[in-house]
This record gives structure tokens, C-alpha cells and sequence, in this order.
């Protein structure tokens, strides 16, 4: 075997030696990234249901009692209590036992009998926006709904043609037709565990040679930086992608994410994510004096690349000058690959600028590590 | 034959600080080289330049036959390394140790196996072969990481303070596998902070604040910079006129041990005669006196004082 090659592999075999030994980062790099998976898959949830509602009937006729129950027919709001007035209605906003308060006037019936427009006030609380969003669109909704079918009663009633809406909106939303989060939020999640631990485990594992000694001991043999980092890249490149298919397998059991597209595609992905993260961490260790450093290190680096990656939030809601640095980020690259391959089946034509960039960020990434690596030994 | 170390005007500066100044020296082949100095010295600046690891600001070296400054890569190949901290992979076994630092010399199949066991044998690690190494007494991790500095058979081998922090039981084994290394041709250079270590050496440099400012055999040594006659003295009310015998005329040195006290005296200006007569005198009667033989102590000392008044 050529030198070079017996040098790659002893650094490759010590690695997966030391990796091996150590319980805890086997379970940093197996276990913790699953459960993680499992749990965040379920917490991260922004689907709102059973937002909790109180009803001030003050009509008490037919009309607004049938306008109260079949409003909280869905699975949108659901009633809490009904009280009195309006001040009660507040009350329970304030301490939290209601989010939405719907108050229907004295003469409601009245009103709608009269066809003189009758009101109906909703009380939201605003201080979850999503929530109050979902919560205030299905009032609303159902209020135009309503409003339509009371006109369509009463022309039949008076025997005049039944009024059609002039225009209506069918909406059919592809891809993830239950509109499920996990589905959306769990490829995300995957990535950025993967980020998480792949970047803090390099840093990290590197920073403990050079703290030990060790690192100080390789520069005096004939092993070359390049090898040494190649070496020590290959074991976790292999762990990823493992990690990786464990994720999607959970994703596709647990959260029922479809896996449309080439998982070759997003093999090849997955390894160009995994150049960059873990060159990141490399590069985080050669300017890191102790471990502990490089773990600070690390999570400044993971932190803002989660956030603006578009996996938390869309990068769309971002202000452009923020939005701009998020094409700088791995992460979004990788988290779109992902989404488009797993939920879209988008191929090769549609995610090729995002594994290029993938690639150049890695190479780039891994290039810089490797100078700086070097400059700092000699 | 040409030396295995050759040294000349050999100088590294971090900014204002120059480290080692203008170094010149050459080590023998098989030679056992010693290199003293106080931390900060410049012993190890020294040490990482002629192991590839550092630049030289000027001067140069060639060591194993290549030139430090622009083949450092020829001249790791050529050498082995070992530092006061072992520099071991605590959590590997020592096996998996050994194969690691054979492996990333180049050393496979056949050749691999075969080096380990002989290294094995040789430093008597057979009992703790499968054993994590980080679970060992600190005399059986400096010999792993002896056996791990010179597997791949260098021609020259650098140790920096090897034997920190070990008792001296295991010192004492540890300096005869040295000395088993250099037997066999292998060329040792040796950072120390134990005197009575140095007496091993063939020939000690000294280094004050980056300079080399001796260099010769430890008797040579302590025949040029601890000159003058060591005398242990032992009696009654000594301490009393120990005190009183400090700055006197001739005495060089005053130090205590248990009962007794040793006194170094310059002859030309206070013989053993007359310090015993200078003793008597003061009560300290009767009084037992014997010559004993300067020390490479002695020598560090005087030459580190010397250094610090400043008349070189």
C-alpha cells in the first residue's frame, strides 16, 4: 500500500477506535440526534387547533345560538364557557383561560331577520401571533360563510333567484395537502442536528489534541495536514449519513414524511452538507486553544446558521439585508435540497445550484481549515 | 563521520523576544547529548526547531543529514520525538497506541507486527498491551511513549523532559533503555530538570536566556564553572557560625542539610585548613569535615548567577 494510504488509514482507524470507546459520543452521534428528532418533530407544531373560546351570547335567540355553535363546530376553537358580558369575556382573555372571545349583541336576530347587518365581535388575544392569526382568519371565515348562506335563505324565502357569489376560491394545496408541519419541519430538524453534531464533535475532537499534546506529537511524524484532516473527516462522513438515513426513516414512520425523491440525490447532498459542517468545526478548532473554546466556538456558528437557514423560519419573512447572509449558509442549501427531493421529488434540474453551492462551500470551508491548520503547526 | 546534529548561529525571535540566540553546537553519532537551562531558557524553542516544527529567524541546522529550515519534512521522517506530557491517546489501548504512531510512519503489514513485538519486548509491555493507556502509572506511559518516539527506528531521538513527574525507580530504568538506545547507534538529545540525570549525558550545553553559555562533559563542566573545593561540615553550634560564615572572604556557597551544612570554598582564598581553623574557633568543635566533588548543580547555579550579574 502506498505510504500515503497507510497514513489515511491509521488516522481513520485511531478515529473510529476513539469514537468507539467513547459511550457518550457514540450516543451524541446515534441517540441523542433521534430522540431529538422524535421530540422535536412533536413539539415544533405550528398547525393550531382547540384554540380555547368563550361565547357572550347577549341575543339568546335561535339565530345567534346556532351562529355560536356551528362556529365552534370545527376543531379550531372550542368552548370553554359561556359567560355573561362582555367584561367577563375580557377577563378570561387576560388570565389565559380563553384566547378568542366571540360576543354576540342584543338584537342579533333581530338584525339578520331585518337584513340590517348585524355585528358580531370577536376578542383575540394577540400575544401568540400565530395562534391569534389562525384564530381571527376562521372568525372571519366563517362570518363571510355565514353571511352568504343567510342571503341565500332569505332569497329563497322571498322566491327570488338564489344570489351565487361572484367569484369564490377553491384553493388545493400540493405536496403536503394536510398542510402537516412535521412534514414540513422534520427535514429541517434533520439537518440541523446533523449540523449541531457533526460541527461540536469535529471542533471539539480536534481542540482535545491539541489540549492533550497529541496534536503536537502527529506534527513532528511525516503525516501531513491534509491526510491527518481527511483521516479524521472520514469516520464522521460515514456516521452522517447514517445519522441521516436513521432521520429519514424516523420521518417517514413516525411523522409520515413522503420520500419522493432521489435518495441518491440526497446522499450526494448530505456529503457536500457534511464537508461543510465538518470543515466549519476544523476550522473552529485551529483557532480554539481549549475544548472549551471550540464547544463555545461551535454553537456560535451553529446557532445564527439554524436561524437563518429558513428551517425556523422562512427566509422570505427575513429583512433583505438579513436574508442576503442566508446565501452564505450551508444549511439552507442543504434544507432545501432536502424539502424539494423528499416532499416535491424535485430532481436534479431543480436542486443543482443548490449542491453546487454545497460543494463550494465544503471545498472552500475545508481549504481554509487545511491552510490554517498548517500555518498554526509550523 | 558527520555528526548527527550540526547547529550553526541557530536563532528564533517572537517579535522583540529572542528566544535562542545565535546557538551553535554539533551532536556525535550515538552520542547522549544534554541540554539544561531554566524554563523559559529557550530549551524548547530549541528542541521544535531541530524537529521541523519551528522556523529558524537565522542560522540554521541539518539534522539526520537535511536541513531543518527547508526540509522539515525529511527531517521528521529521520527523528523521533517524545515530550514531558507522553502525548499518548490516553483512552486507545497501548497497542493500538504503538500501531498508530508505526502507521503514521509508514510502517504495514509484516514490518508493523514485527517492530511492535520487538518494541513490546524491549520496554517490557507485554503485561499491558490490551490496557488503556491512560489507566497506567506514569513510569509505564513514558516507556509507551518512548517505544512509540522510536518504532520506526529513527537515527536520532529527542526527548523533552522525559522524565517528569515519574519516581525515581522508574528514572533509573527508563535512563537504562536510554542508554541501551544510544548503545545500539541511536542518537539521543535530552532536556532535563534533574541534575543528577545529566550525569548521564556525554556532553551538557547549558542555556541562559537563549544563549548556549556551556557546553562541555560534566566533569569538564564542573571543573570550569564550579572551580574551588566542596566541603561537608558537620559539630556542635554550627548554625550559629554558619551565619556568621555567609559573605566571609573565599566562601562561595553555603548550604544546609539535615545536621550538617556543605560549604564550597575558593582555595585561593580560603583553603579547607583555614575554614576548618575559622570553625574551630567559633565553637564548632568538635568538627567533622570531608571533601566531596562539585555537582553539575553547582555548576548550573554558578553559571545562572553569573548570568544575572551580567559579566559573561
Amino acid at each position: 500500500m502506498h505510504p500515503l494510504l497507510v497514513q489515511y488509514r491509521a488516522v481513520v482507524v485511531k478515529e473510529v477506535r476513539q469514537t468507539v470507546r467513547d459511550r457518550r459520543v457514540m450516543a451524541l452521534l446515534t441517540i441523542a440526534p433521534l430522540v431529538q428528532l422524535f421530540v422535536l418533530g412533536f413539539a415544533v407544531n405550528f398547525d393550531v387547533r382547540h384554540v380555547p373560546t368563550v361565547v357572550v351570547d347577549q341575543d339568546r335567540t335561535v339565530e345567534s345560538r346556532d351562529y355560536a355553535r356551528a362556529q365552534l363546530a370545527g376543531d379550531t376553537l372550542d368552548l370553554k364557557a359561556e359567560l355573561r358580558d362582555e367584561h367577563a369575556a375580557e377577563e378570561a382573555l387576560e388570565d389565559g383561560r380563553a384566547s378568542v372571545a366571540l360576543v354576540l349583541p342584543r338584537d342579533f336576530q333581530k338584525d339578520v331577520l331585518r337584513g340590517q347587518g348585524a355585528q358580531v365581535q370577536a376578542l383575540v388575544d394577540g400575544s401568540d401571533p400565530t395562534r391569534s392569526g389562525v384564530a381571527s382568519d376562521a372568525v372571519a371565515r366563517f362570518a363571510a360563510l355565514r353571511a352568504t348562506q343567510l342571503l341565500q335563505a332569505q332569497a329563497r324565502a322571498q322566491g327570488t333567484s338564489v344570489p351565487r357569489a361572484p367569484v369564490a376560491l377553491v384553493p388545493r394545496v400540493l405536496y403536503n395537502p394536510e398542510l402537516s408541519t412535521s412534514v414540513y419541519v422534520v427535514p429541517g430538524i434533520a439537518a440541523m442536528l446533523l449540523l449541531i453534531v457533526t460541527t461540536v464533535i469535529m471542533a471539539m475532537g480536534l481542540s482535545r489534541e491539541r489540549e492533550t499534546g497529541t496534536l503536537e506529537q502527529l506534527q513532528v511524524t511525516p503525516l501531513r495536514p491534509g491526510i491527518l484532516m481527511a483521516g479524521k473527516v472520514t469516520p464522521f462522513l460515514v456516521i452522517g449519513l447514517v445519522d441521516v438515513g436513521l432521520a429519514l426513516s424516523v420521518g417517514a414512520w413516525v411523522f409520515g414524511v413522503p420520500l419522493r425523491g432521489s435518495l441518491v440525490l440526497v446522499a450526494v447532498a448530505t456529503l457536500f452538507y457534511l464537508l461543510s459542517t465538518l470543515g466549519v468545526g476544523l476550522l473552529i478548532a485551529t483557532v480554539s486553544r481549549t475544548q472549551q473554546q471550540a464547544f463555545v466556538g461551535g454553537f456560535l456558528f451553529v446557532l445564527p446558521a439554524v436561524l437563518l437557514s429558513g428551517v425556523m423560519s422562512p427566509i422570505r419573512a427575513m429583512p433583505d439585508w438579513l436574508a442576503v447572509v442566508t446565501y452564505v449558509n450551508p444549511v439552507r442549501y442543504y434544507v432545501e435540497v432536502l424539502r424539494g427531493s423528499l416532499l416535491k421529488d424535485a430532481g436534479l434540474p431543480d436542486l443543482w445550484r443548490q449542491l453546487v453551492m454545497l460543494a463550494a462551500f465544503g471545498t472552500v470551508v475545508m481549504s481554509v481549515a487545511a491552510r490554517r491548520f498548517h500555518k498554526t503547526s509550523a | 563521520m558527520s555528526p548527527a546534529i550540526e547547529v550553526r548561529h541557530l536563532t528564533r525571535r517572537f517579535g522583540d523576544f529572542v528566544a535562542v540566540d545565535d546557538v551553535s553546537f554539533d551532536v556525535g553519532v550515538g552520542e547522549i547529548f544534554g541540554y539544561l537551562g531554566a524554563n523559559g531558557a529557550g530549551k524548547s524553542t530549541t528542541i521544535r526547531m531541530l524537529c521541523g516544527l519551528l522556523t529558524p529567524s537565522s542560522g540554521g541546522a541539518r539534522v539526520a543529514g537535511f536541513d531543518v529550515g527547508s526540509e522539515p519534512e525529511r527531517v521528521k521522517a529521520g527523528i523521533g520525538y517524545m515530550s514531558q506530557k507522553f502525548s499518548l491517546y490516553l483512552d486507545l489501548s497501548v497497542r493500538a497506541n504503538l500501531e498508530f504512531f508505526a502507521s503514521a510512519y509508514g510502517a504495514q503489514g509484516r514490518t508493523l507486527s514485527t517492530r511492535i513485538a520487538e518494541m513490546v519486548e524491549r520496554m517490557g509491555l507485554g503485561a499491558v498491551e490490551d490496557a488503556v493507556t491512560g489507566s497506567l502509572p506514569g513510569g509505564l506511559q513514558q516507556r509507551v511513549a518512548l517505544a512509540s518516539a522510536v518504532l520506526h527506528r529513527p537515527r536520532i531521538v529527542f526527548l523533552d523532559e522525559p522524565t517528569a513527574g515519574v519516581d525515581p525507580v522508574q528514572r533509573r530504568t527508563f535512563w537504562a533503555l536510554i542508554r541501551d538506545l544510544a548503545a545500539q547507534g541511536t542518537t539521543v538529545f535530552v532536556t532535563t530538570h534533574y541534575m543528577d540525570e545529566a550525569e548521564n549525558c556525554a556532553r551538557i550545553g547549558i542555556m541562559v536566556d537563549g544563549k548556549l553559555v556551556a557546553l562541555d562533559t560534566p566533569t569538564g563542566l564542573k571543573r570550569t564553572h564550579a572551580p574551588g573545593r566542596v566541603l561537608e561540615v558537620r559539630g556542635p553550634r554550627l548554625s550559629v557560625a554558619l551565619d556568621a560564615l555567609k559573605g566571609t572572604p573565599g566562601v562561595l556557597d553555603v548550604s544546609r542539610f539535615g545536621a550538617g551544612a556543605t560549604v564550597r570554598v575558593d582555595p585561593e582564598r580560603m583553603a579547607p585548613e583555614a575554614l576548618a581553623a575559622w570553625l574551630r574557633a567559633r565553637g564548632v568543635d568538635p568538627l567533622e569535615m570531608e571533601e566531596s566533588a562539585p555537582t553539575l548543580d553547582d555548576v548550573f547555579l554558578a553559571l545562572t548567577a553569573r548570568a544575572q550579574r551580567g559579566d559573561d
